[in-house]
C-alpha cells in the first residue's frame, strides 16, 4: 500500500513539474531576450566588413600601374610565342609561366600546342589566365617527333609550332596596320624575370641578352664592345652564325612581316635552329644588346624533371590507377 | 628597418643570435655540439602591388632555400606567383651561416612583405650529392626557425588572423590554392601532384566531408601521409602549441610532416579543401640540376655575373 502511494506521488509530482515547465516555456515565447552584447559585436563586425569591402572595391576600381600601361597604345605589344605539348608537368609549367606573364603590360600570349586539335586542358587554362591570348595548334610530323627514350637533343622541338605562330602573326599584320611590336619565343619550362620583357619591348630589329644555365655553362651570351655585339660567349660551337639560345633574343614584328619566308628550319643541325631564323633577318652588327650591355642574367634555361610515377604505372596495370578525371 | 634578434633555446638544438642594428652583427657560439652562426632581420616593405586588407587573414609562407645554380631562377618565379596574392608575408630561410647578398637583393626588389632568416644545417645532416636521401630531411632546421620566429613575433591572440604554409622553392602553386589556404581554422589539407610515385596523392574524404585516411601507395598508414605542400596550419594553432616543431633526428622517410602535425591536430580536425580534395592546385615539380660541363675546373664564365 505504501509503495503504491509513493508511486502515485511520484507520478503526480512529475506531472506538476512538467506542466510548470511547459507554462514557463510558453511564457518565454515572444519575449525579448537580453542579447545586446552579441548584437553589438555583430554590428561591429558587419560595419567593419562593409568598410573593408568598400575600401577593396575602391582600390580595385583604380587601375594598377600595370593596367594603366596596358591601356597605353604607344607601348609596343610583346607577342610571347610558347610551343607546348602534353605531358605530366604541362599544366604546372603553363600555370607558373602565366603568373609571370600576367605582370607584364601589353602582352599577348600565343600558345601553340603540338597537337592535331586544341586540348581542353590548355583551352581552360588560357580562358581563366586573365591574359590576352591566341590558342593555336599544329602537330609535329610523326617522323620528326622525339620518342620516349630519345635524348632531348636528338630532334629539334617546337619548330612547327613557332612557325605556325609566325604565320598567324603575319596574317594578323596583313589584316591591320603593323604596329610596333616585338616577338619573343618563350618555352614553357624556362624562367623569366619581369625585367627581360621591358628590355625587349622597344626592339627595332633583333635584340639580344645572355641566358643563364644553358650550353653547359652558368650562362651564355653576346659579348659587347662599344655598344655593339662583337662575338658570343659560349662553350659549344662558337662558330655558329648565332650561337644563342631561343630565350636570348627577340625580333621586331615588322622584321617578321618584312621577311615572309623567314622561319625556323626543321632540318637544321643541332644548335643551329636559332641561326636558321636569324641569319635571314639580321647581321651580328645589327643586333641590339640589352640587359646592361649583356652583363645581367634576366632569363634562365631551367628544365623540369620528369616526375617519377612508377607506383602510378603499377597501380594502373592493376586497374587501380588514380582518377584520370582529376586533372594534374 | 633596423634588425633585431632573440636569444633562445630549443631543446637540444640551440639558436643563438645577436642584437644588431643595420650593421649585422654575427655571434658565433658553440652550443650543444653545434656551431651556429645566425643573424636575421625583418623587413616590412611598405610598397605593395595589391590593396591590403586589415581583415583578410595573412598567409605566412615559409620557404627554406639553399644556394645552388637554379636558386635565383626558382625564387624569381616564386616572387612572380606571390605578387598576385594579397595579404601574403614571405618568410624565406636560407640554409646558410649568414644571409646571402643574392637573396637579400632579390627580396628587396621583389616588392613583397617578407622576413629574411638564415640558419645552417650542420654538415653531417646535409644531403650529399644528387641523391635525395629521405632520412636526411632537407629544410627542417630552416622551417623550425621560421616557426620560432612566428612564435616570438606574435602573441597568442584571437585578433591575429593568419595561416602558415610551407612552400618549397621548386614547387608550382596556383592562385586558387592560396584562397583555399586562407580559410583554414585549424589544419586544412588538399591533394598534391607528383608525389609518392603517383600522379597525385590525396586525403581520403568520407560522406561527411571528413578525412578518414590517405590515398597513397607509399606508407598510407603514416599518421599524416601528406606532402609538405599539402597542408596549411592556422597561426593561432601554432602559437597555442609552442612545443610543436618538425622533428629533426630519428625521423623515418616520409614522416617529417607527421612529426609536426601530430602535435597539433587529429585526423578528425582536418579540413578538406580543393573541392573536397578532388582538384589539384599544387604540383611537386622539381627542377633539373643543370649540367655545367663546359665551365671546366677553372670556370669559363665571369663569376661576377650573378645567375
Amino acid at each position: 500500500m505504501r509503495m503504491k502511494l509513493k508511486l502515485k506521488t511520484v507520478f503526480l509530482l512529475y506531472f506538476v513539474v512538467s506542466l510548470l515547465g511547459l507554462f514557463y516555456a510558453l511564457m518565454q515565447l515572444g519575449q525579448h531576450c537580453d542579447c545586446t552584447d552579441q548584437l553589438l559585436l555583430k554590428d561591429r563586425t558587419v560595419s567593419q566588413l562593409r568598410r573593408e569591402l568598400q575600401k577593396l572595391q575602391e582600390a580595385f576600381r583604380k587601375p594598377s600601374e600595370s593596367e594603366k600601361l596596358s591601356k597605353n597604345p604607344s607601348l609596343p605589344t610583346i607577342y610571347v610565342v610558347t610551343p607546348t605539348y602534353a605531358r605530366l608537368v604541362q599544366k604546372a609549367e603553363l600555370t607558373r609561366l602565366s603568373l609571370t606573364l600576367l605582370h607584364v603590360p601589353r602582352l599577348h600570349w600565343i600558345v601553340v600546342e603540338d597537337s592535331p586539335q586544341p586540348t581542353p586542358l590548355v583551352r581552360d587554362l588560357l580562358a581563366v589566365s586573365g591574359l590576352a591570348y591566341t590558342h593555336l595548334h599544329v602537330p609535329t610530323p610523326k617522323d620528326m617527333k622525339l620518342q620516349e627514350k630519345d635524348p632531348t637533343w636528338l630532334k629539334p622541338r617546337g619548330v612547327e609550332q613557332r612557325n605556325e605562330a609566325m604565320r598567324w602573326l603575319r596574317e594578323m599584320a596583313a589584316a591591320a596596320a603593323v604596329e610596333q611590336a616585338v616577338v619573343y619565343f618563350a618555352d614553357d619550362d624556362n624562367t623569366y624575370s619581369l625585367k627581360v620583357f621591358e628590355e625587349m619591348r622597344f626592339t627595332q630589329r633583333v635584340s639580344v641578352w645572355p641566358v643563364g644555365l644553358v650550353g653547359g655553362m652558368r650562362y651564355e651570351g653576346p659579348v659587347v664592345e662599344n655598344g655593339k655585339v662583337v662575338r658570343f660567349h659560349t662553350g659549344w660551337r662558337p662558330s655558329r652564325p648565332f650561337p644563342i639560345d631561343m630565350a636570348g633574343f627577340a625580333v621586331s614584328l615588322r622584321l617578321v612581316v618584312a621577311h615572309p619566308g623567314a622561319r625556323f628550319d626543321r632540318s637544321a643541325q643541332i644548335g643551329f635552329l636559332e641561326s636558321s631564323l636569324l641569319q635571314g633577318l639580321v647581321t651580328m652588327k645589327e643586333l641590339e644588346p640589352k640587359a646592361d650591355m649583356c652583363t645581367k642574367i634576366l632569363v634562365w634555361h631551367t628544365r623540369t624533371e620528369k616526375p617519377k610515377i612508377k607506383r602510378e604505372e603499377i597501380m594502373q596495370k592493376q586497374g587501380m590507377g588514380s582518377d584520370l578525371n582529376v586533372e594534374v | 628597418m633596423s634588425s633585431y634578434a632573440i636569444i633562445s633555446k630549443l631543446g637540444r638544438t640551440c639558436y643563438v643570435t645577436a642584437i644588431s642594428d643595420d650593421r649585422r652583427h654575427i655571434l658565433q657560439e658553440s652550443v650543444c655540439g653545434f656551431k651556429h652562426m645566425e643573424t636575421f632581420s625583418t623587413q616590412y616593405v611598405s610598397s605593395r602591388h595589391l590593396p591590403r586588407s586589415d581583415v583578410l587573414p595573412v598567409i605566412y609562407i615559409i620557404t627554406p632555400t639553399y644556394t645552388r645554380p637554379v636558386q635565383k631562377a626558382e625564387l624569381t618565379r616564386q616572387v612572380s606567383t606571390f605578387l598576385h596574392v594579397p595579404n601574403l608575408h614571405w618568410i624565406l630561410v636560407e640554409d646558410s651561416p649568414k644571409r646571402t647578398a643574392l637573396v637579400s637583393e632579390l627580396l628587396l626588389k621583389s616588392g613583397l612583405n617578407c622576413t629574411h632568416l638564415s640558419t645552417e644545417t650542420p654538415h653531417s645532416y646535409k644531403p650529399r650529392g644528387p641523391s635525395r636521401d629521405s632520412h636526411i630531411p632537407r629544410g627542417t632546421m630552416q622551417r623550425n626557425l621560421a616557426l620560432k620566429w612566428l612564435r616570438e613575433t606574435f602573441q597568442q591572440n584571437s585578433q591575429q588572423q593568419g595561416v602558415v604554409y610551407f612552400a618549397d622553392d621548386d614547387n608550382t602553386y596556383s592562385l586558387e590554392l592560396f584562397e583555399e589556404i586562407r580559410a583554414t581554422h585549424k589544419v586544412s589539407v588538399w591533394p598534391v601532384a607528383f608525389v609518392g610515385g603517383l600522379r597525385y596523392e590525396s586525403p581520403k574524404i568520407n560522406v561527411f566531408g571528413k578525412v578518414y585516411g590517405w590515398k597513397t601507395v607509399f606508407d598510407p598508414h603514416r599518421p599524416f601521409a601528406i606532402d609538405m605542400a599539402g597542408f596549411a596550419i592556422n597561426l593561432q594553432l601554432i602559437l597555442s602549441k609552442p612545443q610543436a616543431y618538425f622533428r629533426f633526428r630519428g625521423v623515418k622517410g616520409g614522416y617529417q610532416e607527421s612529426s609536426l602535425l601530430r602535435e597539433l591536430v587529429t585526423l578528425q580536425d582536418l579540413e578538406p579543401k580543393a573541392a573536397n580534395c578532388t582538384k589539384v592546385l599544387v604540383w611537386h615539380t622539381r627542377t633539373e640540376k643543370p649540367v655545367l660541363v663546359n665551365e671546366g675546373k677553372k670556370g669559363f664564365t665571369d663569376p661576377n655575373i650573378e645567375i
